[in-house]
């Protein structure tokens, strides 16, 4: 009965069969292929989503906004600390300049990490401020905000 | 799926792959999903907007002496340091993308005494509808008294458009 079932498997699935051999060693090497090829898809899934979670695109986004948001509650003679440690090394790593990450310009803000890009976001808190990078922190991970006063 | 037969040899199915091909799409599905969805703010933003105007409002816990006034009215947005210019992008400069009321009531006869509105607003009529493509609306209320002793409800209302950065 055993064996009738198994041959219907066999038949039924579209399968790979790796030709018996009551060897030991051949045995070893199926289960070794067998899972070697389990961890390279497992890696495969693992390596995008971590390129998903740390894409330039959306680390842009998020800090545009972050930023504005902040702006928004801002008042004058604040200053704010803003850790962006993400976005420097993925600038870093496309050798964009650090002083040009991010730049103001009107009442909108745009974050760029890469050459070609960028996301711009607008706030509506009037406030005269000024942005710069934290360069006596080693490594250097963030900006400071200096909120003035209303323009 | 490793299936063994009587005789001992092994077979790999690939239908252990194709299960896992269906998990990783699932996977993948989820995540492409989740991340090209962008980030909703404009909740944060009409508080945030609230906020301010309330605090311009008030001096010290009591009403400011002028928001009363038509000079105040009129020059609201200067006073309280608005500035509703958005990026030139979607159209936005030319429809404002803010919008915000605010109505200033007796409390003890529940009467109107006036109204400040400013920005968009052709963006109220949206308030109230059901859709991730509509305006944010925002509607706070709060007491307070000025220098005199008077008795007021302030009740704000703020909406933020910009759904074509916030709504996929």
């Amino acid at each position: 009965m055993r064996r009738l079932v198994n041959k219907k498997e066999n038949q039924r699935f579209l399968s790979i069969r790796i030709l018996p051999n009551s060897n030991k060693a051949n045995i070893l090497t199926q289960n070794i292929i067998f899972i070697i090829l389990n961890l390279v898809f497992l890696s495969i899934l693992v390596i995008f989503l971590f390129s998903k979670m740390g894409n330039a695109a959306v680390l842009e986004e998020k800090y545009a906004k972050q930023i504005a948001l902040i702006l928004d509650s801002a008042e004058p003679g604040m200053i704010i600390s803003l850790n962006m440690r993400d976005a420097i090394k993925i600038a870093n790593k496309e050798n964009q300049d650090l002083d040009n990450i991010i730049s103001i310009y009107d009442n909108v803000i745009k974050v760029q990490l890469k050459e070609k890009g960028g996301y711009s976001y607008s706030f509506f808190n009037d406030i005269d401020f000024s942005i710069y990078l934290n360069t006596s922190s080693e490594p250097i991970k963030e900006y400071i905000i200096f909120v003035e006063d209303y323009n | 799926m490793i299936l063994k037969n009587k005789k001992g040899d092994k077979i790999i199915s690939v239908y252990w792959f194709v299960i896992l091909f269906i998990v990783a799409g699932a996977i993948v599905y989820m995540v492409i999903s989740f991340y090209g969805e962008p980030y909703d703010i404009r909740e944060a933003e009409a508080y945030a907007l609230t906020n301010k105007a309330a605090r311009c409002l008030s001096d010290a816990g009591y009403l400011e002496e002028e928001a009363l006034s038509v000079a105040f009215k009129e020059n609201f947005v200067e006073k309280c340091g608005f500035n509703f210019e958005t990026e030139d992008i979607y159209n936005w400069r030319e429809r404002g993308q803010y919008y915000i009321e605010i109505d200033f009531y007796d409390f003890s006869t529940n009467q109107g005494i006036s109204t400040i509105k400013t920005g968009n607003e052709a963006l109220k009529t949206d308030c109230g509808l059901k859709g991730e493509g509509f305006p944010v609306c925002l509607e706070r209320s709060f007491y307070i008294l000025d220098r005199e002793k008077n008795q007021y409800q302030i009740d704000i209302l703020s909406i933020v458009r910009k759904t074509e950065k916030n709504v996929q």
